[in-house]
């Protein structure tokens, strides 16, 4: 971190600290908007106070004031300063918005597929088979495109510090560039209002250095980790049997649908629920125990599960590096 | 000397109902009068402004700190979709109606409405379509998809409780009303204006009126389409919006915004009028640029209908739409700027009286402006990428609705108050709530600026723990609480001067338009006869002959 | 003079309100897509002809209003009575179109043609049926006589929702029976 500023460190996932290209890109016409804006809020100020001082009505002076209504001179500088200025802004908007969202050229493969889900996010690489949710893994230093589409109702991708956001819609594809200049994790959210969970649609990209982000990816071609000891084994066979199977993925078992969050490689997540809580087996033990407690209106069910079942799949979704 | 006119009486007006008799409360639900009608809308107003306010204080609650369990998620979403519906479909436009219904034949010289039952129908269906929205907290669950309801979420598979039928049966009702109401002020204002009150003669806030109730003509229907349409997906399995059997998501977006945003102009432009009303008589000046304060009003009113998709920036409609829309967006500040500086230029060279209804307008000034601006910054497309749908977005909507359309609507309160009840609303404890109210408002919503550009995306029931954003909430709801302490001393200060405040007179401000010539409060005939009208300033034409305007 | 200013903005914001559902009807055919073999259904003959009886009532009632300002109330009743029955046949023949497609297995929650088609069209026949209903009272006052020798302006004030209500039809009938031969909707 030590690349950035004290102030900046505590501003870290503000869109006044950019990592991407496209995120300087904007930061930087807003700074300037701001620059005019502050201007202009400074003039009305300045304005509002010296007239109501300076004009105010004096005990004791009970004549009327000169009775002025108007001068043309006065009302062409009202509409010429702010034409003049917005036009300046709109030049920066359609300058910028050539740089950061150029067109997409349909037949080309995207990077990644992220599907929005209520209230989860799929996330597919094409080229590789892997198949990941909610912790995005990127390359720094690519241009990058990212292709993003709705199972559901609209969802909105956004993570501040890369840029710009978009918005995911049913029956729809909408794409999205993307150049990130710094490895680290970055957060953001789901912005588009999608329904009872729609604060825990969190998202976190981690950027890595290309060598690193290849690693990673290899590593996730690999089946899901057969069970280790025999609670896991247990935890395996409960896993397939009580329909969990029906909706999550664990590729090179029986588990193969996609209803849910695919669990591969959940082991390897820093968090579960869109980061709602860190990745432990204490907390996949409340969530698979009574999940409607932990994220109410997820849709994944209340289970009757008894305890020691419970502990047994958790333990066995701890494995699944 | 001046020409007498005399002002003739509607023959459909007043059936049945003897002048002087007291029928108490029946009196009131009968009547066709059109001052009690548009006090009734004010009280219709006020009950919901309490009812969202308090819903509003309960979700800052909710919001004070990260991780909070006061209000579950379901709980929450619908109370901020209740809130912002409330708050405009309740609150904004009633009190609009309100004001415009009691003193637009006031301003014109006339005795009634041009339909004066139709304004009592008006009235009643807007308050039924309200109660009606309200009832949904008892069938099964309020709305809960946010105002503006986008699909699919409005459907049926995803949100199943009966809520957003409520929703899409009391915004048609209400709206039928408003724009019965709209249709009653257009032929009023055409045809009952008193002689020699010209177009170029009206008073601004009529003017306002004017332009707004064309305004909601064109805007509505548009809106009512696509909630009829929604009725049809949820109750006869219509295809309209269910993407999950070929609807289309972004149709309700298009057809919704294309009556969004001329709304959110429907309740600015009559405020607008109020504050150029307010503006010359407390500064002793007339109004600078009245043509051009009329004008713009129109401009606005026409870039109203070229707007609607800046709200869907992020939606991916490609940079040629962005763009154009981008521009007329930014083109909206013009007109809007040329009012603000007009009325800069009213007060200068003037005697500003510092009652409170000037302190809202002159506050209004500066906190409009900070709306104003933050809404050029969504206008540049990049940065609405940005911050569209975060706290910035919040700040935004509310510097302008209090700022802009709340304040123009208290200082309009504290300007006509004598004149419907012939009582001045105490100035002194005035003072107290207009800064109590300021301050709050202003600690409510100038941090969620920062919020967004931290990135905390609006709607959320919660939050997690991540640097500022619980300081910066707690700031909020301590805000929004000062606010509700200052609702509650407004409240007290309307009912103590309403029973026993100063008397006020005809015209205690020196004002300048034809309602303040009628008694205080006006007798059920407002006038019978006037002095005929010279210019845009008749009271003080009058009074001043030899200064008279041109 | 209220009342036909009324009336102009009654008409003014229906008018709006038709804008909306054609353009949303418009953009249902290109966005989603209609089934051609749902859209050949239409029978642009028969409507064509019974759209020509809904123009025909503009003209009776036109020649109504006309007998009416000279005062000659029995023409101005026969007149009526020919408008309304017109109205009437249009409404027929549009509920026959209804239960022919619903027969074909086409309905408002069958497909998005369906949804498009019967919206729009269903919201025209409402305002034509609405219509109707006003032209009995008008003529059952007419017999009673109320309007036997006074000026009033309710008899033009109605024609201006009538003829509207024929205008949007044009619009309705040129986008939902004829583009469609036209162009790929
Ligand atoms: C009273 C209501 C009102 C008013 C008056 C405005 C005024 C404006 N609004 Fe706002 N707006 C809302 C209510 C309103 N808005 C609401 C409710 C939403 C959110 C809806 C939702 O999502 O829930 C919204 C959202 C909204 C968006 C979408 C944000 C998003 O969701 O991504 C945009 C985008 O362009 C926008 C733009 C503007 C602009 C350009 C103006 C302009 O009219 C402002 C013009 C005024 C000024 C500019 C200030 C005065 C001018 C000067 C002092 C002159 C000098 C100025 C310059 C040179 C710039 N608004
Ligand atoms: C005219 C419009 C208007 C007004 C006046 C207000 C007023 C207020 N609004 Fe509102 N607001 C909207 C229009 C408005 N709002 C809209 C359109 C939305 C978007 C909704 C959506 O996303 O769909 C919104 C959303 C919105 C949010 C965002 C919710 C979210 O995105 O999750 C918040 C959060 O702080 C908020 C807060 C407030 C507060 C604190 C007030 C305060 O100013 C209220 C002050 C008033 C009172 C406090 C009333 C007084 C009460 C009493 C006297 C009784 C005392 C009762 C108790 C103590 C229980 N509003
Ligand atoms: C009806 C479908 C369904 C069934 C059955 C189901 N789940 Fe889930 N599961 C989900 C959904 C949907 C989510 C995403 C919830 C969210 O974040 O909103 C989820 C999330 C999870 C997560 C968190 C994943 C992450 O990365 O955050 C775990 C772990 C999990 N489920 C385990 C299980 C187990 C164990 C079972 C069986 C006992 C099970 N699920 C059965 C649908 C299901
Ligand atoms: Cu997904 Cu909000
Ligand atoms: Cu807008």
């Amino acid at each position: 971190m030590g690349k950035f500023s004290s102030l900046s460190f505590y501003f870290i996932q503000s869109i006044t600290n950019p990592a991407s290209f496209q995120a300087e890109r904007i930061n930087r016409v807003f700074n300037s908007f701001n620059i005019a804006a502050a201007a202009m809020l400074l003039l009305v100020t300045f304005l509002v106070i010296f007239i109501s001082v300076k004009y105010r009505e004096k005990i004791g002076d009970d004549t009327e004031p000169k009775q002025v209504s108007g001068n043309n001179v006065l009302e062409a500088f009202m509409i010429g300063v702010p034409t003049l200025l917005l036009a300046y802004f709109f030049y920066q908007t359609i300058v910028i918005e050539k740089a950061i969202a150029p067109g997409v050229d349909k037949s080309q493969q995207p990077d990644v597929i992220i599907t929005g889900h209520e209230w989860w996010w799929e996330v597919e690489y094409p080229g590789s088979n892997v198949i990941t949710a909610n912790e995005v893994h990127l390359p720094v230093g690519k241009h990058l495109l990212l292709e993003l589409r709705s199972a559901d109702v609209i969802h909105d991708w956004w993570v501040p510090q890369l840029g710009n956001k978009m918005d995911l819609i049913p029956k729809i594809t909408n794409h999205l560039w993307l150049d990130i200049n710094m490895p680290g994790d970055y957060i953001g959210a789901c912005s588009e209002f999608c329904g009872a969970q729609h604060a825990w649609m969190r998202i976190k990209v981690i950027a890595q250095t290309e060598r690193d982000f290849n690693n990673w990816l290899a590593s996730n071609t690999s089946n899901g980790q057969s069970p280790l000891d025999s609670l896991a084994l247990t935890g395996e066979k409960l896993f397939q049997e009580k329909t969990c199977g029906s909706c999550h993925r664990v590729q090179g078992t029986n588990a193969t649908a996609m209803v849910g969050p695919d669990l591969t490689h959940l082991g390897s997540r820093q968090e579960i629920l869109t980061g709602l809580m860190k990745n432990n087996q204490e907390n996949l033990f409340k969530w698979i125990n009574h999940p409607q407690d932990i994220k109410p209106g997820a849709h994944m069910p209340d289970f009757i599960l008894d305890k020691d079942s419970v502990a047994a799949i958790a333990h066995y979704l701890t494995q699944l590096k | 000397m001046q020409e007498i006119v005399e002002i003739p009486e509607p023959s459909s007006s007043f059936p049945g109902l003897g002048v002087s008799s007291d029928q108490g409360l029946l009196q009131w639900i009968s009547s066709v009068d059109h001052k009690m009608i548009g006090i009734m809308y004010l009280f219709v107003s006020l009950l919901f402004f309490v009812i969202g306010g308090a819903e509003a204080l309960l979700m800052r609650i909710q919001l004070a700190l990260p991780m909070m369990h006061f209000l579950g998620p379901e709980t929450y979403n619908q109370f901020f979709t209740m809130h912002g519906t409330t708050m405009i479909f309740f609150v904004a436009m009633p009190a609009i109606f309100g004001f415009a219904v009691y003193f637009v034949p006031l301003m014109i010289g006339a005795n009634e409405m041009a339909f004066p039952r139709m304004n009592a129908f008006s009235l009643w269906i807007t308050l039924f379509g309200g109660l009606l929205l309200y009832f949904s907290f008892l069938a099964g669950g309020a709305p809960d998809a946010g105002w503006f309801n986008y699909a699919p979420l409005n459907q049926k598979n995803y949100s199943s409780n009966p809520g957003i039928d409520y929703y899409a049966m009391g915004l048609l009702i209400s709206g039928i009303g408003s724009v019965t109401t709209s249709i009653n002020l257009v032929v009023t204002i055409l045809h009952m204006r008193i002689k020699n009150m010209k177009l170029n003669r009206l008073p601004l806030f009529v003017w306002m009126v004017l332009v707004n109730s064309f305004l909601l003509l064109a805007a509505f229907p548009s809106l009512n389409a696509a909630l009829a349409m929604l009725l049809m997906d949820r109750q006869f399995h219509a295809h309209f919006f269910n993407t999950t059997n070929g609807g289309s998501a972004l149709l309700w977006q298009h057809l919704f915004w294309i009556f969004g945003h001329p709304e959110v102009y429907i309740v600015i432009l009559p405020p607008f009028g109020i504050l150029s009303e307010v503006f010359p008589v407390f500064s002793r000046k007339p109004i600078f640029g009245y043509s051009f304060i009329a004008a713009s009003s129109v401009g606005i009113a026409l870039l109203a209908f070229g707007v609607w998709a800046h709200h869907m920036f992020a939606v991916g409609l490609g940079n040629t739409v962005d763009s154009f829309f981008s521009a007329s967006s930014m083109l909206i500040g013009i007109p809007t700027g040329v009012k603000i500086f007009n009325w800069l230029a009213t007060m200068y060279g003037g005697k500003i009286k510092f009652t409170v209804s000037m302190m809202f307008a002159i506050a209004f000034l500066i906190e409009f402006t900070i709306g104003g601006l933050t809404g050029i910054a969504f206008s540049i497309v990049p940065i609405d990428w940005q911050l569209t749908d975060t706290y910035y977005v919040v700040a935004h909507l509310h510097y302008v609705f209090i700022g802009g359309t709340i304040f123009g609507l208290l200082a309009g309160l504290f300007y006509w108050f004598p004149k419907m009840t012939g009582r001045m609303l105490d100035e002194k404890s005035g003072r107290w709530f207009f800064w109590l109210f300021v301050i709050g408002f202003n600690a409510t919503f100038l941090v969620q600026h920062m919020l967004g550009i931290l990135g905390m995306p609006r709607r959320v029931y919660t939050y997690p723990d991540i640097p500022w954003y619980g300081v910066l909430n707690f700031i909020s709801t301590a805000g929004a609480f000062l606010m509700g302490i200052s609702m509650l001393l407004l409240l007290r200060i309307i009912y103590k001067s309403a029973k026993q405040g100063k008397i006020a007179g005809d015209n205690p401000w020196d004002a300048y338009t034809l309602e303040w010539t009628a008694s205080s409060p006006p007798a059920l005939k407002n006038f019978d006869e006037l002095p005929e009208v010279t210019g845009t300033r008749p009271l003080w034409d009058w009074k001043h002959p030899d200064k008279a305007d041109k | 003079m209220e009342n036909k200013t009324m009336m102009k903005l009654v008409v003014g914001t229906e008018g709006m309100f038709f804008v909306a559902l054609i353009m949303a009807f418009i953009y249902m055919a290109y966005n989603s897509g209609f089934e051609p073999y749902e859209v050949s259904q239409l029978d642009i003959k028969t409507t064509g002809l019974f759209t020509l009886v809904l123009f025909s009532s503009s003209f009776t009632f036109w020649m109504a209003e006309k007998k009416y300002k000279n005062g000659d109330i029995k023409s101005l009743k026969i007149w009526l009575i020919i408008t309304i029955l017109f109205g009437a046949i249009f409404l027929f023949g549009q509920g026959e179109e209804y239960v022919r497609l619903i027969n074909e297995n086409i309905t408002l929650s069958g497909s998005v043609f369906g949804t498009s088609f019967y919206a729009l069209t269903g919201f025209h026949g409402l305002h034509v049926f609405i219509g109707l209903i006003i032209l009995l009272i008008i003529l059952i006052l007419v017999f009673l006589g109320d309007f036997n020798n006074s000026s009033s302006n309710v008899i033009s004030t109605v024609g201006i929702y009538w003829h509207f209500v024929d205008i949007v039809w044009m619009f309705v009938f040129t986008v939902v029976y004829v583009l469609p031969k036209f162009t790929k909707i």
